[in-house]
């Protein structure tokens, strides 16, 4: 770094830090793939079941429902738009609607119609957040909370159950070996890799969440990318949801608890930064994969829930405090 | 030179290396109480590097440093505090919910373990206040203040703290004229209660104005300390550059055309009303005044940041509607925000993907950006601009300010406006990169493009602009021609003051 660098009116305070930023640069690049096998190696000491084609398969499948809502997660982080905390009722939506409705007008309508009312959620998150202005966090709790009652009155509170095996079957099947719903996640993930990294909206969504005054002074749609973020993770989890309902076929209201938490660990823990302008899907997968492999590992090695989550909550902390400090470094 | 007893600072044989760069080389810098002393140099010369060391916040490689006759090592910035060493920072830091008084003692509030005695604390900072001759209510809130205001805060913050030194960078960055002047008696009641005070600027007329003595840094080494007396502005550029700077504000002639932008009767309905200007093809238009007049509000509100509530705006004979930035561009007006930082650039995003953002939509097919569009224009640019370093791919907030300047220029031009609007595009930037950007301004008029300069500088405005519109209090003068202005003559109309 030149002197000229520094003196950039006092942005850059903490030059000071930056010969240490190598060492960093490499651990903020390779770190989770060094943990990834970390964790695969020390699956395969203590559980002789760690690596057998089925116990893979299995995590791949849980992971792709999950993965799906990583994917537009990541979109929310990156944007500066914090999380979306309305998954559990746009899973619930996806899945109860693409069952319920499938004797009403049949297995594929109800599954676009499901996405569709889904991502229309996420389309009131995202004008409260982009043009109203409204806190996400509260925002999407409210909204969340609001489209959960609607699914759970418009059902009586009931679990729903699928009525069309053909739709069950395709989404428990295999395509070429791989299951059905793992082939999904792929796609999702590499289109949203490619609008992310390769086009203008993506683009508009990293500057949007870097500076979200400039990106508005440089003629970015800043509150049409800040909302499109919260359509883009409706979207995604409708989908999620929809899948979830006809590989289980059954949902009941409460069936997308928990997948928030899932979600924006894995982004988190991906080194997608919290506040927004950095990030990328790989990365966020990365997260994903290393979570689910630690969380298996630690079900084979029968440790207990409570543990377990302890050992998420420390991987959150830890990650959101990794982001401040690298970003301090101005690594990130 | 010898340590004589007045010597406030002394700095020997300083030299700071990072690695691969030495920014500071066997730097002397001594300061006298009592005196105000100039540094200057351009943005990259070790000034900034100089005043962390001063500060605190860098340790030297080698070389001692004395404060009042005795020898000291500073680890961190608490450690010059407590050598009453006080920094008066470019930017504010203070906070903007509390009181001017509470900020005036932020951190070293009076009263014993959790009880704050208010009372007193407002009857100190009035004192303080007082003794500067600032008139501000030490029981406002900051944020109610202007940033003019606000500046005299942060200085009577350290001026409370009885310094033995005060550094000032670049005090009067956002200051206009009239409220420099303010600051200059301030400064001077200061130098005469002894205090030693080290004077930051890029704004050569301020330091012959208020400088006892000036020391000029050029590529981390010190090239001369001397008296204020018998040196001028161009001997200044010329031992800050190393070269000769002929013209400070070349003004290329440019063949006036039609009209381009035209407002009529522009309102806000609270920062600005009434305001009509109009600017040609070829001419660049000069928005003057002092700051808080309303002028960054009219440009901001032209480029749709804020809504209009009254008047029309038209565009080569066709009045526009502008609602966004984005439709903005597509009338053909491009606006170089007065905050660099804020709205200028994107910073963990390199020069070409800040170059690009607003024409990304041209350069894409199907929603995907052309890589190799994306690219070309980014070298096209940095080449066109001569950006330093020329790398596209460097983080733009690794730039100097000059730099990053001419980036955000250059991501406006490749929009191909029709009219383009300076918001102090030279605030904050060395004196060879501030004559790079008038050149680049006096080549796009050449060019037929029509351009509003917005500056605080008056040499500047007069310099650079065939006529000028004045703004006070929301309201804009008529367009006055160059040749019948003079600083006098914009200062009475910015102020309202009658002319002597």
């Amino acid at each position: 770094m030149t002197e000229a660098a520094m003196e950039i009116g006092g942005v850059n305070r903490n030059d000071r830090f930056t010969r240490g930023s190598r060492l960093v640069g490499v651990l903020s690049k390779a770190g989770l793939a060094f943990a990834i096998l970390a964790v695969m190696l020390y699956g395969s000491f203590v559980s002789p079941a760690f690596f057998t084609s089925g116990n893979l398969l299995n995590v791949l499948t849980s992971m792709s429902i999950v993965g799906i809502v990583v994917v537009g997660m990541t979109f929310v982080l990156v944007v500066g738009g914090l999380a979306d905390l309305s998954v559990p009722a746009t899973i619930a939506c996806g899945a109860i609607l693409s069952l319920g409705l499938q004797p009403v007008i049949g297995p594929l309508p109800a599954f676009v119609l499901a996405v569709g009312l889904a991502g229309l959620i996420g389309l009131l998150n995202g004008v409260l957040v982009g043009y109203v202005g409204i806190n996400p966090i509260i925002a999407t709790l409210g909204i969340g909370t609001i489209g959960l009652g609607i699914v759970q009155a418009a059902v009586g509170g009931v679990i729903v159950y699928g009525s069309n095996p053909a739709s069950a079957e395709f989404a428990k099947g295999r395509l070429f070996g791989i299951p059905v719903v793992v082939l999904i996640f792929l796609v999702i993930a590499l289109v949203g890799h490619f609008v992310l990294s390769r086009s203008f909206w993506g683009r508009w969504t990293l500057a949007t969440g870097g500076n979200y005054s400039a990106a508005e002074a440089s003629a970015v749609p800043v509150q049409a990318v800040k909302a499109g973020a919260f359509v883009i993770t409706a979207l995604a989890s409708g989908i999620s949801g929809g899948l979830l309902g006809l590989t289980l076929q059954s949902a009941r209201p409460l069936i997308g608890g928990g997948y928030e938490f899932s979600a924006i660990t894995a982004v988190v823990v991906g080194g997608v930064s919290i506040v927004g302008g950095f990030g990328s899907v790989p990365r966020a997968i990365a997260g994903l994969i290393f979570v689910q492999l630690l969380t298996n590992v630690m079900v084979l090695d029968g440790v207990r829930t409570p543990i377990q989550g302890f050992v998420l909550g420390i991987l959150i902390v830890g990650a959101v405090g990794m982001d401040a400090a690298l970003r301090k470094r101005g690594v990130s | 030179m010898t340590v004589a007893a007045d010597c406030a600072l002394d700095m020997r044989g300083i030299s700071k290396t990072f690695p691969g760069v030495k920014a500071l080389s066997d730097v002397n810098f001594a300061v006298k109480f009592g005196t105000v002393h100039a540094v200057v140099g351009e943005n990259g010369a070790g000034k900034s590097t100089l005043m962390k060391v001063l500060n605190g916040s860098y340790a030297p490689t080698s070389g001692t440093i004395r404060v009042g006759g005795a020898e000291v090592r500073m680890r961190r910035p608490a450690d010059a505090q407590a050598l009453g060493i006080r920094m008066v920072h470019q930017e504010i830091n203070l906070v903007p919910d509390l009181s001017v008084a509470e900020n005036v003692y932020l951190g070293r509030m009076p009263g014993k373990w959790t009880f704050l005695r208010k009372g007193e604390m407002i009857r100190a900072a009035t004192a303080v206040l007082d003794e500067l001759g600032a008139a501000i209510d030490p029981r406002e809130r900051l944020g109610n203040l202007s940033i003019s205001q606000q500046q005299l805060v942060e200085i009577a913050k350290a001026y409370a703290a009885q310094p033995r030194i005060i550094v000032l960078d670049e005090p009067t960055s956002s200051l206009s004229e009239h409220e420099t002047a303010a600051l200059f008696r301030i400064l001077r009641k200061m130098r005469d209660d002894g205090i030693a005070i080290i004077y930051i600027s890029h704004r050569l007329k301020e330091v012959l104005e208020i400088a006892d003595e000036v020391t000029v840094l050029r590529d981390g080494s010190m090239i001369e300390t001397r008296p204020i007396e018998g040196i001028n502005a161009a001997h200044m550029i010329r031992l800050m550059v190393g070269r000769e700077v002929s013209n400070v504000f070349p003004k290329s002639p440019a063949e006036i055309g039609k009209s381009v932008l035209r407002v009529e009767r522009i309102s806000d309905g609270t920062r600005f009303r009434d305001v009509s200007f109009d600017v040609r093809a070829g001419e660049i238009l000069g928005l003057t005044g002092l700051v808080g007049a309303g002028r960054s509000e009219v440009a901001r509100a032209i480029f749709g940041l804020s809504r209009l509530v009254e008047g029309s705006v038209t565009v080569n004979g066709r009045e526009v509607s502008i609602n966004s930035p984005s439709q903005a561009v597509r009338a053909g007006i491009a606006y170089v925000p007065e905050d660099r930082k804020g709205d200028g650039v994107v910073p963990g995003m390199s020069i070409r993907e800040n170059i690009s953002l607003p024409i990304l939509r041209r350069l894409s097919r199907f929603g995907r950006i052309s890589r190799s569009a994306d690219h070309a224009l980014a070298a096209e640019s940095v080449k066109q601009f001569s950006i330093s370093p020329p790398d596209g791919e460097r983080r733009i907030n690794l730039l100097s300010g000059g730099n990053q300047q001419k980036a955000v220029i250059a991501k406006w031009l490749a929009a191909k406006p029709l009219v383009l609007i300076l918001d102090e595009p030279t605030r904050g930037v060395d004196v060879g990169a501030k004559a790079e950007i008038h050149h680049i301004i006096g080549q796009l008029v050449a060019g037929g493009m029509a351009v509003v300069m917005i500056s605080s500088e008056l040499p500047e405005i007069l310099g650079v602009c065939d006529r000028v519109v004045v703004m006070r209090d929301g309201h804009a003068s008529e367009p006055l021609l160059r040749s019948e202005l003079s600083e006098e003559r914009i200062m009475a109309l910015a102020t309202g003051e009658e002319m002597a």
